[in-house]
């Protein structure tokens, strides 16, 4: 059997089939929790900016839970950020950021006070920036800096400055080593939050009309 | 133990080391050894892929016809990467993120195809398999210490834990080591360093 002209075609055709099955059944199975994966690192990213939500060893569950209950998805009538409400009053927003990093997207959250200005935490649940370099901007050491800085008016809310150099309440330090990296997110936090501002000031403009 | 076996495993870790004898794999030796974790999670990923595709390319062996074994052995090989790729995406999804596409492009890892066709398609499952085994920790001793050095001198730290003398003041880290440019010159050095002792052993053989 093995000398006839088929035999290779139907041999190729009979193991593709056979392992390929099994990927197909088991990329079946992890689907639900690759999905999942992805959706509970924005959730733990926005309770982690926002203050006093995230405990220290909390399951995927109580994440997602405390997610749906206490934040909520992204919301439009906010210009797109997550809110934090207290007994019906707004204490907290969280604004997701996203924009082209060094290497690949870089994406995360910004925690902000009720009064839209004084940043209560940020972080990074997606990015590929360069291991020890860029990537550093996910560690307490950098995103640890954000806490309490007040945002300035104008296009440039926020500037990331040279390490060592002088800093303002509205500045931090950058990742020594990683000019490329800081440049971009500086770019990436500016124009989310500019756009943040502009799309509010129209839905406070379009409800004060009607 | 059997002396064959012991053959594939000195022969595996050193006399043929996939790294500094026969220089394959040198892609993915030089783009994850700049994390110690990063690196071992990638080496357990090739022990996995390698010795399980030449084990299984040599039960085929006998069915395989000849004009189409380099088809078989990639989908045999990209078989497994893809389990692994999967399994990290699931339970390790940080892992997945910082390996990128390097979990993928194991299937195109000269040590995995080089092995099978090597010693799989000739050999029993038994010594094939460990051949794989022992090939791909012949890879893991030396990426281990390629990123061991690199993470030591670039960051001060080892496994992310910061290490005495290396975090102090009088250490200037030297970022080159973790950036792209460090992983070629470690890895020459280590290279030299090993053949160096290799010739050394061989001339006082004769």
């Amino acid at each position: 059997m093995r000398k006839k002209w088929w035999f290779p075609v139907a041999y190729m055709f009979v193991v593709t089939a056979f392992f390929s099955s099994i990927v197909i059944g088991f990329a079946q199975f992890t689907g639900d929790r690759v999905e999942a994966n992805a959706d509970l690192a924005f959730e733990k990213a926005v309770l982690a900016v926002l203050p006093g939500l995230l405990e220290e060893g909390e399951s995927r569950l109580e994440i997602h839970r405390k997610f749906v209950e206490r934040v909520g998805p992204p919301d439009e009538q906010i210009g797109g950020a997550c809110r934090l409400t207290e007994a019906g009053r707004t204490v907290a927003y969280a604004l997701p950021v996203e924009g082209q990093g060094f290497w690949a997207p870089i994406k995360g959250v910004i925690g902000l006070k009720d009064d839209r200005r004084t940043i209560t935490g940020i972080a990074f649940y997606e990015q590929n920036e360069t291991p020890g370099l860029g990537a550093q901007i996910t560690t307490i050491t950098f995103t640890s800096q954000f806490q309490g800085k007040v945002l300035a008016s104008g296009d440039k809310p926020l500037n990331i400055r040279p390490p060592g150099a002088p800093l303002g309440e509205s500045d931090v330090h950058a990742v020594t080593g990683a000019t490329q990296t800081s440049t971009r997110l500086e770019k990436i936090l500016n124009d989310a939050l500019t756009q943040w501002y502009a799309k509010l000031a129209k839905i406070s403009d379009a409800s004060s009309t009607q | 133990m059997k002396s064959e076996s012991k053959k594939l495993i000195i022969d595996g870790i050193w006399h043929n080391n996939p790294i500094f004898r026969q220089v394959l794999g040198i892609c993915s030796t030089l783009a994850v050894t700049n994390l110690v974790l990063n690196t071992a999670v990638m080496c357990i990923a090739l022990v996995f892929t390698l010795s399980l595709s030449s084990a299984t390319v040599s039960l085929l062996r006998r069915f395989t016809p000849r004009g189409i074994r380099m088809m078989v052995e990639t989908l045999i090989i990209a078989f497994y990467v893809i389990v692994v790729d999967l399994v990290l995406k699931a339970y390790w999804p940080e892992m997945s993120t910082n390996l990128g596409p390097y979990v993928g492009l194991i299937i195109t890892n000269c040590i995995v195809m080089g092995r099978c066709e090597a010693c799989g398609t000739i050999n029993p499952p038994g010594p094939a398999f460990l051949d794989g085994l022992f090939n791909a920790l012949g890879y893991t001793v030396v990426l281990l210490i390629i990123a061991t050095i690199r993470e030591l001198l670039g960051m001060g730290t080892f496994l992310g834990y910061p290490m005495p003398y290396f975090t102090g003041p009088h250490w200037d880290k030297w970022i080159i080591m973790v950036a792209p440019p460090g992983a070629f010159f470690t890895l020459a050095v280590v290279t030299w360093v090993f053949r160096s002792i290799g010739l050394r052993a061989e001339k006082k053989d004769k």
